[in-house]
């Protein structure tokens, strides 16, 4: 039985491989991880250059009905008459200058976090953050869509008239899935080491500072949690592929969910306190939760990681266990149209 | 029960399906001997697609059971020892027709990488094999279908409609396969619309309609079965009177200006005798010969002008 499910693994890689999706959504898998990097390399640059930015708002300048601009707090403090804003009277910029003193005690450990955002092995969770998000959405689209199209195709009967077998096919669909994610994250990373090394050498020597720089035990748990978090996703979308016998449908929620259980959580814990309590066994709540992200989820607190992965183990059970049970128990029928 | 013991290669006792309130399927007791091909026939919703869904462990059967080579039929053990095309073939549209294929074959662990270009060959594809599925027609689709059920040289072979959307030339082509697949021990079920082609390759059939199987038996047992006679007498109302008391004639009815006597045409000469000992003569008796489509259209009420079953 193994060995049937292994070989059928292989032979759903060898149809998944020859789909232009799975290399478009790996394409932009990368395109984020190095958004995340070089992002990282010229805040780093920026925060370099001027020594902090400030905002001055229009209602602050001489010239009324400006829009906001921005000043570099290392003119302000340089003390060269020639690099003062001209166009500011002389207390806003006295103001501003005091501001830029104040933030100066702090831009030492605020460009140590920046350069080590953007260099090994820092950048790897760093870019993996944004990675794992998109890699949501990413793995939701396609297993839907591999998963979508036995029946939208109606190829699910040719496959099972093969002697196949329905749960060990479907878990060999699972595997590649999960195995997918995992190489996806793989070729992220390495991407991202790739782009860390150049950005590290463009980006000169490290900041004298004091902080906690992230280690490759670090970027090692990231990408542990990264592909953790990603398996009851795969887990939901599948469920509802299977249970609409659609892709469509698979994909429409796959992506719908992620926003929509944000909303609905940001909407309700407003109005109701005791909202908290079941948001916290929400999945995309966990996911976060899990992974230590904080996006999307402003001024609530995160579940624990202990109580986030028991959640999410319990989602991937139930989920794919009832996506399984579907599977086993439904007469096939012909092509529903559709991929 | 090994593949060479079993007589029958398909056994169904009560086989039965039903979805809510409709009965597709209704205790279907069918038996398909080892060797040549079986036509499987019905009109459309006969429950010919469900009876082969629930053989193949794509439909799940309401009661009854089923057997392959005397094993339970749907196990993925007894399914890798059949080949099957159900309904409209369906592939990956995305890969080409030999992709497709190397794909069914693994994942069914069919054969040789090797047989996939004689099977290509086989049923005209060479040319195209490396073309998208996407990109076939009809006809093309359903020569793959075929190529597809063929795949580790299976014992026993599924074929639903495989005519379909071949033009004339590719029937004749395909009816001559399936003649071929029918010999050397495999057996072929050939569901098919296309009775005079079934007629020519088919050497047992099975009808079914509403579900239930109404005939079974060679082709040449069931048109006996139902064979006629015309007749034209000296005294028609007399010979009706007279040929009704006979235990061997089923029906006698007036027809055309004569009379149609359902009875074996073997026995023609003791009609023309019975009639002589009553003094009627014989003017003309003709034995009618009838083919697997009117014998159908007969036993599954079915308008033959408008094709659809009578109500």
């Amino acid at each position: 039985m193994i060995g049937n499910v292994a070989n059928l693994t292989i032979w759903e890689w060898f149809k998944l491989r020859r789909r232009w999706m799975m290399w478009i959504l790996l394409v932009f898998a990368l395109l984020f991880a190095q958004l995340a990097v070089w992002g990282s390399f010229f805040s780093y640059q920026n925060l370099r250059d001027t020594g902090g930015e400030l905002t001055v708002p229009a209602t602050l300048q001489q010239q009324q009905g400006r829009v906001p601009r921005t000043v570099r707090c290392n003119d302000l403090l340089s003390g060269d008459p020639a690099r003062q804003p001209t166009d500011l009277d002389a207390q806003v910029t006295a103001g501003l200058t005091a501001q830029c003193r104040a933030q100066a005690a702090t831009l030492p450990s605020r460009m140590s976090r920046a350069y080590g955002n953007f260099t090994l092995p820092g950048s790897i969770p760093n870019a993996l953050g944004t990675v794992q998000t998109l890699g949501l959405i990413l793995m939701a689209i396609l297993t839907a869509s591999a998963i979508g199209i036995d029946y939208g195709a109606g190829t699910l009967r040719s496959v099972l008239t093969q002697g196949t077998g329905r749960w060990p096919y479907l878990t060999a669909k699972f595997l590649t899935l999960a195995t997918l994610t995992a190489l996806g994250l793989l070729v992220a990373v390495a991407s991202i080491a790739i782009s860390s090394t150049i950005a590290g050498n463009l980006g000169g020597t490290a900041p004298e500072a004091a902080g906690t720089a992230a280690t490759w035990s670090d970027a090692g748990i990231a990408l542990w949690k990264a592909w953790i978090s990603i398996l009851p996703y795969i887990a939901l979308t599948a469920f509802v592929t299977v249970l609409a016998r659609s892709s469509a449908a698979g994909m429409a929620i796959g992506l719908g969910y992620y926003f929509a259980e944000q909303l609905i959580v940001a909407l309700l814990t407003n109005f109701f306190s005791w909202f908290q309590n079941v948001a916290d066994y929400l999945l995309v709540r966990n996911i976060s939760g899990w992974t230590g992200a904080t996006g999307g989820f402003p001024g609530t607190v995160l579940p624990d990681q202990t109580h986030a992965i028991i959640v999410l183990a319990v989602y991937t059970l139930v989920l794919g266990g009832i996506a399984f049970w579907l599977f086993e128990r439904r007469d096939v029928q012909g092509a529903t149209g559709g991929g | 029960m090994t593949v060479a013991q079993a007589e029958f290669v398909v056994e169904t006792d009560r086989l039965t399906k039903r979805y809510g309130d409709v009965v597709a399927v209704d205790a279907l007791s069918l038996r398909v001997p080892r060797g040549g091909v079986f036509g499987f026939l019905g009109p459309n919703g006969s429950g010919k697609t469900t009876t082969m869904g629930m053989l193949l462990g794509l439909v799940h059967p309401t009661s009854g059971s089923a057997q392959i080579f005397g094993d339970p039929a749907r196990h993925p053990a007894t399914l890798k020892l059949v080949g099957a095309m159900v309904e409209s073939p369906t592939f990956y549209p995305y890969l080409s027709g030999r992709a497709n294929l190397r794909y069914f074959q693994g994942i069914g662990g069919r054969g040789k990488p090797a047989d996939i270009d004689r099977l290509l060959t086989l049923v005209d594809l060479g040319k195209r094999a490396d073309s998208k599925f996407a990109t076939y027609s009809l006809g093309m689709k359903q020569r793959l279908g075929i190529a597809c059920a063929l795949l580790g040289d299976p014992e026993l072979v599924f074929l639903d409609e495989p005519t379909n959307g071949l033009d004339p030339a590719g029937v004749v082509e395909v009816r001559e396969l399936i003649r071929d697949l029918g010999t050397g021990g495999r057996t072929v079920v050939l569901s098919s619309h296309m009775l005079a082609e079934t007629e020519l390759v088919c050497d047992n059939v099975a009808v079914l309609s509403r579900g239930k199987l109404i005939a079974q038996g060679t082709i040449k047992e069931l048109l006996r079965e139902h064979d006629s006679l015309r007749l034209r007498t000296t005294d028609d109302a007399g010979a009706k009177v007279v040929l009704r008391g006979l235990p061997w004639v089923e029906e006698v009815a007036t027809q055309d200006g004569g009379l149609e006597v359902t009875a074996p045409q073997a026995r023609a000469w003791e009609v023309s005798r019975a009639l002589a000992d009553r003094q009627i003569y014989v003017n003309e008796l003709v034995p009618i010969h009838r083919t697997l489509e009117e014998f159908f259209m007969e036993i599954t009420e079915t308008d033959p002008t408008t094709g659809r079953q009578r109500a």
